[in-house]
């Protein structure tokens, strides 16, 4: 391909028009596929936090946020890149989760939901205006060495940030999900979940489990948002749109459930990619709405949640 | 305090505020207070659902909206005056209630308010769609063409800020009548135990839905008195996710389910951000809303009650 | 009862004493003293996605307010000097309405200057009308002249007819190296500047003949192409017409390139034309080419020395060449400075008198190429038409309409 916009154009092959042709189909489907593993990664946080204490998190997208900033400080300041800087990010995130359990989220766990709600919403506000003020609002970019080279076979064209942040983001559900499954401290979250007082009884101490749970939850909002910043711009806002995002596809998935939400992310990320290509772009928010509001009125409880109240 | 001395600065106040545009001539401060009582009557109808209903809604902005283009359109496009555009608006708004509130009442708690912040985002995605019919993301602009009361032009702010002041004397005292009516008992037993309630014979939808429904016009309104104060909308300033949690963090600071909690919320909040940005304006625009967040929480943590409890005789 | 009527008082005492901090810290115009400088408000955004431009508009005002006062400032006002009062109105359309108000309450200026991004300047029109100050913008879409508003002036080409250069070229180059194109898609921003920007082509390009297969809105700050490019992919188009600011050129440029698409691009200006676009692409950028509503180059600027002496000095001082918003901003700044100055006086109402019928293709406002300026009972100036612009060593050069152009378009295979 030329350098340029005039050398040879390549007309491409077919006569054009939606609807049929596989090739656009598949590419639109991996697209949405790859984005969801990310969306994914970012709704199983929030599944955590709400499955093991309750606590609805609206500030989530604010911390998928924090780790794209975080990401860029490192590879601006320190010139260390997203992928060898995830680890340390992902260090970092775990102290934030961390410290803003201690400071506020310990305070209201147990207090009725709309307390959280409001309470993490405040939040939300607060760091994403913060970051305004110290950051501006400037869009920033991070170079990344694999910039927008992709595999290209078949016709289709998937660039390799995609395809690492889709891989990564497996990596720690499934890293996750073996912690619950198989771990002491898994269980213990998840007799945390069912019931606090069962959990006091067993010896378990809700309180250390809480700040475990919200602690990997942030996390992994904070990862999502490494894998993200070779794709996307990093600017205050940014963290609403996943917020948006992460929450719908809880909900589809059922409020506390890691597979479900998992599941919810790639749906959510594919059904959101076909609509944006076979409906319109700029309506690709409504599909995602719609199901959201579906699902909600229909079976609350999502894929795999427990039924609500 | 004797009673008297009292009344004389009720009287006072009152007086100032009545007289406040002819003491000040700077336009933008009296845009600020329009804006205080905008959000103060904007705060007393999200009240009604969200204070003493209890049903956290975070989709207000939608009702706002639909409000404001529905009058504006039916200037662009028909020339037709916004004291009738604006009622066809408020009608509008109340059947978006109703679309609402049918299926979302049945929801508890997070839920109830995820849906409403759904339904604020689809109506505001439409109305970028259909850019041909509502200007999309460019927004509409209310063409100025001089002075004109019927069309709510004027080149004075005095006006408007005369206009929301009625607005919200008039929504006040609706709201203190509701309070002490049927409805704003049955609301206070929902409020208690929606469960309870039901089983005394309460038909909880019914009145949850009527508590919508006038909130949804009185904040329809507003859009409307907005729209033509400030000349322009667009879908991300009046529909978004913002604005809905502006109004609720109006009235959660004042005070929730409370009569004065809003009026307070709305003073302190809206004249301190306003404070922030003329200060701190200059040192990036986030300062004021970095307020909001954190007044929130604060409030949140140490007084839910909001700040008008402080003003709370212990009972 | 008695306990919580002094309580809510004392609220009132303290809600009343903010409103008087406010009325005090903020509030009040300045009585001016005897005119020894004459205010301009210059609007833009500084801050967010369009500070870009923002910036490249400053430069140019700063620039022009220098050459005034150097002159000898306002000569009919006893030689009092410009002073340039800046304002950010950051990138969202809702503070801009807000910020210009306070500002206009506060400060007596004799006319504005600004904004360059069309979705920012429509909703500080009513402001500027309703305070009876004139605004002189070099923003581009058609609705600032459309509304019968008497203080809007418009000095740049209009959106609409941007459509029509860009179609005109194409079938220039078509004709020229036998290219055969008659599929184009167009894909514009969702907001004041794309929207009015793509409406044109549409219009043209039906009657050109062209069979357009795509014409897409995205929004703007989007954040993944590929949705968008992958239509574009679809519909078999074999020219592109995008219209978009500098993060979103970059985005879909980039997305095209890595799906392996290359239809012939016709940028719609904006982003395609600053140098920001010419970093981030590197020695990649020569070749493209773009639509302009100004350009440092036109043949009507090489030849008046004068001119010239203008672009070479942004140049010397800021480091690139002058930009498609630097020109327009810097001729609106002089343009209205002679306007105070015919006006004897730095009332806005009679500066706006001035500018209703100021007329002029000779000094500065022969910056605006190829005539001049004059504006029509709508505010526009309508001596002026886009260029087109090819990306030639890093800088862009005026290719078409041939009357215009001082470089030859270089067609690569």
């Amino acid at each position: 391909m030329g350098r340029n916009g005039l050398t040879e154009f390549v007309p491409s092959r077919q006569e054009g028009g939606k609807g049929v042709d596989l090739n656009i189909f598949l590419q639109t489907s991996i697209n949405g596929l790859m984005i969801g593993g990310v969306y994914a990664l970012v709704a199983v946080g929030l599944t955590l936090i709400y499955g093991v204490m309750r606590i609805v998190n609206f500030a989530q997208g604010e911390f998928v946020m924090l780790g794209m900033y975080a990401s860029w400080m490192l590879a601006t300041f320190l010139k260390i890149g997203p992928y060898p800087g995830l680890f340390l990010v992902g260090l970092f995130m775990l102290g934030i989760g961390w410290l803003i359990f201690k400071t506020l989220i310990n305070r209201v766990v147990g207090k009725p939901d709309e307390v959280a709600i409001l309470l993490t919403l405040g939040l939300s506000t607060f760091l994403q205006n913060a970051i305004l003020m110290i950051f501006g609002a400037d869009y920033l970019t991070v170079q990344t060495t694999i910039k927008d080279a992709a595999f290209n076979m078949a016709g289709l064209s998937v660039p390799y940030a995609r395809v690492i942040a889709f891989l990564v983001a497996l990596l720690f559900v499934g890293l996750l999900s073996y912690l619950l499954a198989k771990t002491d401290l898994g269980r213990a979250m998840r007799a945390s979940a069912e019931s606090r007082d069962i959990a006091i009884l067993l010896g378990i101490n809700p309180k250390f489990i809480f700040t475990v749970a919200f602690g990997i939850g942030i996390c992994m909002a904070g990862v999502a948002g490494v894998l993200l910043t070779p794709m996307f711009y990093v600017y205050p806002g940014i963290g609403t749109l996943f917020n948006t995002t992460a929450f719908v596809v809880v909900v589809l998935g059922g409020m506390g459930s890691v597979p479900g939400a998992f599941l919810g992310g790639l749906i959510i990320g594919i059904l959101e990619s076909l609509t944006g290509t076979y409906v319109s772009l700029d309506l690709a928010p409504i599909g995602t709405f719609m199901i959201f509001l579906i699902v909600l009125f229909l079976r609350p409880s999502g894929l795999f949640g427990r039924s609500v109240n | 305090m004797s009673k008297k001395m009292k009344y004389a600065v009720a009287g006072f106040f009152a007086l100032l505020i009545l007289a406040f545009p002819l003491l000040v001539d700077n336009p933008y401060i009296i845009h600020t207070f329009f804006m205080v009582f905008l959000f103060a009557t904007m705060g007393l109808g999200w009240n009604l659902i969200g204070g003493y209903g209890a049903q956290l809604s975070l989709g207000h902005a939608a009702f706002f909206a639909v409000g404001a283009y529905t009058a504006v359109l039916f200037v662009v496009y028909k020339s037709i005056t916004p004291f009738l555009g604006g009622v066809v608006g408020i009608v509008f708004a109340v059947i978006l209630a109703i679309i609402i509130g049918l299926p979302s009442f049945r929801l508890r708690g997070p839920y109830f308010t995820l849906s409403t912040i759904a339904a604020a985002e689809i109506v505001r995605t439409l109305l970028l769609h259909f850019q041909d019919f509502t200007g999309g993301a460019n927004g509409i602009p209310i063409p100025f063409k001089g002075e004109n009361p019927l069309f709510l032009q004027f080149y004075s702010k005095a006006p408007y800020y005369y206009l929301a002041l009625i607005m919200l004397i008039a929504v006040f005292l609706l709201l203190r009548f509701l309070e002490k009516s049927k409805i704003g008992r049955y609301l206070a037993a929902i409020r208690e135990d929606q469960d309870a309630a039901e089983s005394l014979g309460i038909k909880t939808h019914k009145v949850k839905m009527i508590a919508l429904i006038i909130s949804a016009a009185i904040t329809a309104a507003c859009g409307v008195l907005y729209a033509f104060t400030v000349g322009f909308i667009d879908p991300d300033s009046i529909a978004g996710l913002s604005l809905s949690i502006e109004i609720a963090v109006v009235v959660i600071v004042g005070g929730i389910g409370t009569l004065w909690g809003p009026i307070v919320g709305a003073g302190v909040v809206i004249l301190l951000t306003e404070l922030t940005n003329m200060y701190l304006g200059a040192m990036r625009s986030g300062a004021s809303l970095m307020l909001y967040g954190l007044l929130l929480i604060i409030v949140i943590l140490f007084k839910p009650q909001g700040l008008s409890a402080l003003f709370r005789k212990k009972s | 009862m008695q306990g919580n009527r002094c309580k809510v008082f004392s609220v009132l005492v303290v809600v009343v004493f903010l409103a008087a901090m406010l009325v005090g810290c903020g509030g009040g115009q300045g009585k001016s003293a005897a005119v020894t400088e004459v205010k301009i408000a210059f609007m833009n955004p500084l801050s967010g996605s369009n500070v870009d431009a923002g910036k490249q508009d400053l430069n140019a005002a700063e620039l022009a307010v220098e050459d005034i006062n150097a002159a000898g400032g306002i000569k009919s006002l006893g030689g009092a000097k410009v002073k340039l009062v800046v304002v950010d109105t950051t990138s969202d359309p809702k503070q801009a309405a807000s910020v210009a108000e306070r500002i206009l309450s506060t400060d007596k200026v004799a006319g504005v200057v600004g904004t360059g991004i069309s979705g920012l300047t429509l909703p500080i029109l009513p402001v500027t009308e309703k305070a009876r100050v004139s605004i002189i913008t070099n923003s581009i879409n058609d609705q600032i002249t459309a509304q019968g508003y008497k203080y809007a002036f418009q000095i740049t080409p209009k959106g609409s007819q941007f459509g029509g250069t860009q179609v005109d070229f194409l079938k220039w180059i078509n004709e020229k190296y036998k290219l055969g194109i008659t599929k184009v898609a167009v894909v514009y921003e969702n907001s004041g500047y794309g929207v009015s920007t793509a409406a044109g082509i549409k219009d043209i390009a039906a009657k050109a003949g062209l069979d357009l297969v795509l014409y897409e809105a995205y929004p703007h700050g989007f954040t993944d192409a590929s949705p968008l490019v992958t239509k574009i992919k679809a519909s078999g188009a074999q020219a592109l017409f995008p219209i978009a600011y500098t993060t979103d050129a970059k985005l879909i440029i980039n997305t095209m390139k890595s799906m392996a698409i290359n239809p012939v691009i016709i940028g719609g200006g904006a982003g395609f034309l600053w140098p920001a676009f010419s970093q981030e692409m590197g020695p990649a950028v020569d070749g493209f080419v773009s639509v302009a509503s100004w350009n440092w180059d036109s043949k009507s600027i090489t030849s008046n020395k004068d001119l010239v002496a203008v672009t070479e000095r942004y140049e010397k001082k800021f480091g690139t060449f002058m930009t498609e918003h630097a020109g327009p901003t810097y001729a609106a700044v002089r343009v209205l400075a002679e306007a105070i100055d015919k006006a004897g006086s730095a009332d806005p109402i009679k500066v706006r008198d001035a500018l209703a019928s100021y007329n002029s293709t000779s000094g500065m406002a022969a910056l605006m190429q190829p005539g001049g300026v004059k504006y029509d009972d709508k505010g526009w100036n309508g001596m002026v038409h886009p260029v087109m612009i090819q990306w030639q060593d890093g800088k862009p050069r005026t290719v078409f309409p041939e009357g215009d152009a001082t470089k030859a378009f270089e067609y690569k295979k």
